[in-house]
């Protein structure tokens, strides 16, 4: 870990840290509040590391419009806790640890609100990067509907501080829901899978719909309470039963800790699959981790068709190759304390991964950022072919 | 690249009934629904599938022609406007359904197919596309995934880039990708969500993967008279205020209402100043109690009157006034413009008194359709063109959309910038801004042979100083012109 930390509070910091750095630390790694410093890759040796949780507050909240501007070191708790009525409607289990708004874009990481709302990338409508040289850049803005410009926040999502450093994001708010209601149907994956498609079709607008083996299928139903209590009512019809105000909170708190469990020396990795695809895909790891010795821990999203294991004890890595040749480049390891230094963390990349690599050039053109991280998807930069051109 | 070489090479590659090369068959592709500028392609390929379009493609970049892409050409910003000595590549004969998926919410398809025709195909599933722009009856997938197309109900339902899960993409040197994949998580930078809206700049699509969603199970539209504009402006925040997200929020001026009034009889009151329509969709309890809410809310900002669509088809008639008035306002101008900016939706009645001003300045009149759900305008600038009024109409329209920067919002939110605003693109970005947004392009298109011209200025379209400066010296060089 390198010795020197910059610690810029504003983008003008953050710019001049980057412009005047360039010689003299030539390798940077960007952090946030470090509650996912083993995501996606073991970076490599680098010669500082930006903090960034002094780019820091609350820019402009705009109640009326349903916008916040946020600085993007801001802890998700801090923005939800300055919202009124409103809320940045993502739950990402990290948040709870102070997880910052950046960093969650970075790591593209989501909750069980996905199923209707999405994860950052379909919330942020507008932010501000710098790049290796110090370069500041803006795209969206502050309104909902913008198709101005290509959109550098989807670009970031998912970069893992490869590609430079988000100092600010837009985001679009939701109401607070008047009510919440969950009602769990026990049952194993196959049938959870089949009553979620049901429900769906049935148009209950589900905000949430996750399978864990414990809880069987959650079912989150936000709105008015006439609305909440109707749709449970049509949920308890197939096998249902509405959890207490209690019971709902621990049963969320159940699927939170497969995201980001407490316990020591575990792997976390999430997947995604076709829905219909995914007891069969938990069948698998289940069968590779009772293979390998390793507990798991799973919680599913029946509409997504997004997954996330967690391992304890045993052989990580056999069930990590069982889910890359299950899944291919659609998974992300999110905790890797369970791995030996040198096991591979992805999988067979994907059908674009020139694009990736050439987007990581045209952006990063001297290897500044990241290193280590998204490899080897990313081959170090000195390996691409240069291209020449590059536009002013 | 000479033109006879070029169309033989090309015909070498896809066969002589995929290549239009007569003038009069060029004519037909020179403009899409822009039609102020055009521009007479070289060469028109009309591929049959993905092969046949990575070997046009090829051909370009192997010669360094430039191409543009081109669905049915419905586009309002002249992003499918040709290139002069380019190649036009067509993706009409690519207009299949491939497959659907109804477990699994999903169908692939064509690029040629129609966004009502994806409804259309899996509608006995119980299923729909939901982005709904108002050319839907005609306008293709592939240019509303170049476009990110909204539409009236994107305000709950988002824009095409929440509903695509995964696209196959010839790229600017001809080899075929991926991006995206079967579920929304994949590893590494989202490129399926870059690539969506980029405006046939970073590659052509041929294949989607589109999300679809249940039908609502219930569905409520009211139209709301109001005395002024800002009375309904002020419903529409409350409404927001309240918590909660109608499927659309539509606003009409007296002057549309007028027009969409003579060309479909919608049934709108033509006595007022303004008409708002709500309308929720979801499940039948949650509709009926927040319906009930939004009348009340209706009332208490001063409505004069309130119809509630009683059937589906009465719905459908509110529908067909508002997606038909574009076209109705032809019925009271004999030219207009369609603009489309975007403002915070708190400065909708602050950006309609500035839009009035700037019309009075000029002398013409302007008629307002908009999503004010999302503070999306689409000011119609209506001129004649026999009495010479193109040019004040043109500097009209292009200064609400400046002025729509200015109150801090957007040059566009669903049109695109095409060729129509890229020289104002200076006025909503800085140098840093679009310099950056280039890393991104030449990413995918190092040799800068896709689409263009199209999205950012260039000194060549714009003057050395990218800048919102008109005439184009294009123009003035004969090169493109207006009608």
């Amino acid at each position: 870990m390198p010795t020197t930390r910059f610690t810029p509070s504003d983008v003008d910091e953050l710019r001049a840290v980057l412009a005047d750095t360039t010689a003299s630390h030539p390798r940077l790694l960007v952090e946030g509040a470090g509650t996912a410093a083993t995501t996606g890759g073991r970076p490599d040796p680098a010669d500082a590391v930006v903090d960034t949780t002094g780019l820091s507050g609350v820019l402009r909240y705009n109640p009326a419009d349903m916008t916040v501007a946020v600085r993007a070191g801001t802890p998700l708790t801090q923005v939800q806790a300055e919202l009124a009525g409103q809320r940045v409607a993502f739950d990402p289990a990290r948040g709870r640890r102070g997880a910052t708004v950046g960093g969650l874009l970075a790591t593209a990481d989501g909750g069980p609100a996905r199923q209707q709302f999405g994860v950052l990338r379909d919330l942020v409508i507008g932010a501000t990067v710098v790049l290796a040289d110090g370069t500041v850049a803006h795209s969206g803005g502050h309104v909902i509907k913008n198709v101005a410009g290509y959109d550098l926040a989807k670009l970031f999502h998912g970069s893992l501080g490869t590609l430079g450093v988000v100092a600010e994001v837009v985001l679009r708010l939701h109401p607070l829901p008047r009510h919440v209601v969950t009602v769990a149907v026990p049952g194993p994956a196959e049938e959870a899978t089949r009553t979620g498609t049901d429900l769906l079709g049935r148009g209950i607008e589900p905000a949430a719909l996750e399978w864990t083996p414990d809880s069987g299928l959650l079912v989150r139903l936000e709105g008015t309470e006439e609305g909440v209590l109707a749709r449970a009512g049509a949920v308890e019809a197939v096998g249902g039963t509405i959890l207490s105000d209690d019971a709902q909170a621990a049963a969320w708190a159940g699927v939170d800790a497969v995201a980001d469990p407490a316990a020591p020396g575990t792997t976390v990795l999430r997947a995604g699959t076709l829905p219909s695809d995914g007891p069969g895909f938990v069948a698998t790891l289940a069968a590779a981790a009772a293979r390998a010795g390793a507990d798991l821990a799973v919680s599913s999203g029946v509409g997504t068709g997004v997954h996330t294991v967690a391992l304890t004890g045993g052989d990580h890595a056999a069930v990590l190759a069982a889910a890359h040749a299950a899944a291919g480049p659609a998974v992300t390891v999110l905790r890797h304390d369970g791995l030996d230094p040198d096991a591979p963390l992805w999988g067979p990349p994907p059908a674009a991964v020139a694009l990736l690599r050439a987007v990581k050039q045209r952006f990063d053109p001297t290897g500044r950022f990241g290193a280590g991280r998204l490899s080897p998807w990313l081959a170090p930069v000195r390996d691409v072919p240069a291209t020449e051109g590059v536009p002013a | 690249m000479d033109r006879v070489a070029l169309q033989a090479e090309l015909v070498a590659a896809l066969g002589a009934d995929a290549v239009l090369t007569d003038p009069v068959s060029l004519r037909a592709y020179e403009c899409d629904g822009l039609t102020g500028y055009r521009v007479v392609p070289a060469c028109v390929v009309l591929p049959r599938d993905t092969a046949q379009v990575a070997a046009a493609v090829r051909v370009c970049a192997r010669n360094g022609v430039p191409f543009v892409a081109r669905g049915a050409g419905t586009g309002l910003s002249g992003g499918a406007l040709p290139v002069a000595d380019g190649v036009v590549i067509s993706l009409q004969r690519l207009r299949a359904v491939v497959s659907v998926d109804p477990v699994n919410r999903r169908a692939v398809v064509e690029p040629g197919v129609t966004n009502l025709d994806i409804s259309r195909a899996v509608a006995a599933h119980g299923l729909y596309f939901a982005p709904d722009p108002s050319s839907q009856q005609v306008c293709t997938i592939g240019g509303n995934v170049a476009e990110n197309s909204g539409g009236a109900h994107c305000l709950k339902y988002g824009f095409t880039v929440h509903h695509i899960h995964e696209i196959e993409v010839v790229l600017p040197d001809g080899t075929v990708t991926t991006l995206g994949g079967p579920a929304p998580h994949q590893g590494g930078y989202d490129l399926l969500g870059a690539f969506i809206g980029s405006e046939g700049t970073l590659g052509i699509v041929t294949r989607i993967t589109v999300k679809l969603l249940p039908r609502p199970a219930a569905v409520q539209t009211l139209v709301a008279d109001f005395p002024s504009v800002e009375q309904a402006g002020d419903t529409v925040t409350a409404i927001v205020a309240a918590g909660i997200v109608p499927a659309a929020v539509e606003m009409m001026d007296a002057l549309a209402i007028e027009a969409v009034e003579a060309a479909v009889s919608a049934g709108y009151s033509r006595d007022t100043a303004a008409a708002l329509i709500v309308e929720l969709d979801g499940p039948p309890a949650e509709v009926t109690a927040q319906f009930a809410e939004v009348e009340r809310l209706c009332h208490e900002h001063g409505t004069t009157k309130v119809h509630v669509a009683p059937t589906p088809e009465a719905r459908a008639a509110v529908w067909k006034g508002r997606k038909a008035a574009f076209a109705a306002v032809g019925r009271i101008s004999p030219n207009y413009f369609v603009q489309d900016g975007v403002v915070p939706r708190t400065r909708l009645a602050e950006a309609l008194t500035r839009i009035g001003e700037l019309a009075d300045e000029a002398g013409l009149r302007v008629a307002n359709v908009f999503h004010a759900g999302d503070g999306n305008l689409h000011p119609l600038v209506l001129y004649s063109e026999a009495r010479g009024e193109h040019e004040r109409a043109e500097h009209l329209s292009s200064s609400i959309a400046e002025l729509c920067v200015d109150l801090g919002g957007s040059l566009s939110g669903e049109h695109g910038i095409g060729t129509d605003k890229a020289c104002s693109m200076p006025r909503q970005y800085d140098d840093a801004d679009l310099a950056t947004m280039t890393l991104l392009r030449r990413a995918f298109d190092p040799d800068d042979v896709c689409n263009p011209g199209k999205l950012l200025p260039t000194p060549r379209l714009c003057g050395e100083r990218p800048g919102p400066h008109r005439p184009h010296p294009l123009e003035a060089a004969g090169l493109i012109e207006r009608i």
